[in-house]
């Protein structure tokens, strides 16, 4: 027989850790904003993307990208720890034991409260080891300057570097598809980095992704 | 859709209540004393209302695991423990806002659609036998708003 008693004291309940109208705090008197385990949060106004893109690309110019990547890279692994802590402490379990869809749901939800747009997984490729995330509404594309590439640097290295992390192995990401180059998402290719050498020429040279992609698990 | 109660407390800088909104505003305070009754006692007897439930459960499945029956009966003792903080407070959306996505999430991952049918159904059942017509119209709004969830993503509990 179930006893309602000891299945409650084996297993407290919970319920969307990062529900947004309890993962968001302010203490108005400090001045701070931050998680519900404590963390800081910051309100980022939309002009200082644009003043960071703008300022970069004055001082370093082509070097801003892979400034911007590796600014993402710092991020993911910082995002990463308190992902991993927060949904741990909460959950009361290591992510190694949350199934694969629990963890891609959290890491939706997470991504939305945090107000980074919306983001999805495309798993078609994951037998030839590569993984597509999609992201939309990104605030960080939305204020990049307009150009005739795929502008999503910042996400390109949280997202490389948080997969990285979650895998236990290091991944290279190349964006394929931008927002800003009127496409209906943000499409990010991870895998390791030797498979994922000729993406950035394809999309160097205005390739497709679905023709990326072909060629990519169907080298000739 | 009536206006959540926390609404009417958001712009105290440009005008006093209205009149409908004091009027909305008094009864929910009526309710108060009753809404906190029903409060203790969903608080109170939460395993005296469920074990029965539970118990009707593994009688009515036999061929469903005990993992699953287990799952859907957290599952279900979650959803009333938030119905119940929704009915305290007079705002079903709570419901919505933190069960939206998280509970159908469950019950795809754990396969608890069959069990729940049944599950939900014998909640019904105990919560008719257990709480009087007055109370089950106060708990009403809330629980219809989990039902909301499973049938927005098609579930179909109920």
């Amino acid at each position: 027989m179930i006893s309602v008693t000891e299945l409650l004291v084996e297993n407290p309940l919970t319920g969307n850790y990062f529900a947004s109208d309890v993962y968001v705090k302010g203490l108005i008197d400090s001045g701070l904003i931050e998680n519900r385990r404590g963390d800081r949060l910051l309100a980022l106004p939309e002009s200082l993307i644009r003043g960071l893109y703008v300022s970069l690309e004055q001082e370093i110019g082509p070097a801003a990208e892979s400034v911007l990547i590796g600014c993402g890279d710092r991020w993911g692994k910082d995002f990463y720890r308190r992902f991993y802590s927060g949904v741990t402490e909460y959950y009361g379990a290591p992510l190694t034991d949350l199934s694969a869809a629990e963890l891609l749901w959290l890491l939706q939800e997470c991504w939305k409260t945090h107000g980074w747009g919306e983001l999805n997984l495309d798993q078609p490729y994951q037998p030839e080891g590569v993984l597509i995330v999609e992201t939309r509404h990104s605030p960080f594309i939305s204020h990049a300057p307009k150009t005739n590439r795929p502008m999503g640097f910042l996400e390109c290295g949280i997202l490389r570097s948080f997969f990285s992390q979650l895998n236990g192995q290091p991944l290279h990401c190349v964006q394929t598809t931008c927002e800003s180059l009127g496409a209906d998402c943000n499409r990010f290719v991870l895998g390791l980095e030797n498979c994922l050498k000729r993406v950035e020429a394809m999309v160097e040279s205005g390739r497709s992704h679905s023709d990326i992609m072909q060629t990519l698990v169907n080298p000739s | 859709m009536m206006t959540t109660l926390e609404a009417l407390f958001n712009e105290p800088e440009r005008h006093y209540l209205r009149p409908q909104e004091l009027e909305r505003l008094g009864e929910y305070i009526n309710t108060l004393p009753e809404r906190l009754e029903l409060y203790r006692q969903l608080r109170d007897q939460e395993i005296a209302l469920m074990q029965p439930v539970a118990d009707a459960l593994e009688k009515q499945l036999p061929q469903e695991s005990m993992e699953t029956v287990k799952q859907g009966i957290k599952q279900s003792v979650l959803v009333l423990r938030y119905c119940a903080m929704a009915m305290l407070l007079d705002d079903p959306t709570l419901v919505e806002l933190r069960l939206r996505g998280w509970l159908p999430l469950m019950i795809k991952i754990h396969h608890t659609q069959a069990v729940d049918r049944v599950l939900y159904s014998l909640l019904n059942n105990r919560l008719t036998e257990v709480f009087t017509d007055q109370q089950i119209r106060l708990i009403s709004p809330p629980l219809q708003m989990v039902q909301n969830l499973f049938y927005c993503e098609e579930i179909g509990v109920g």
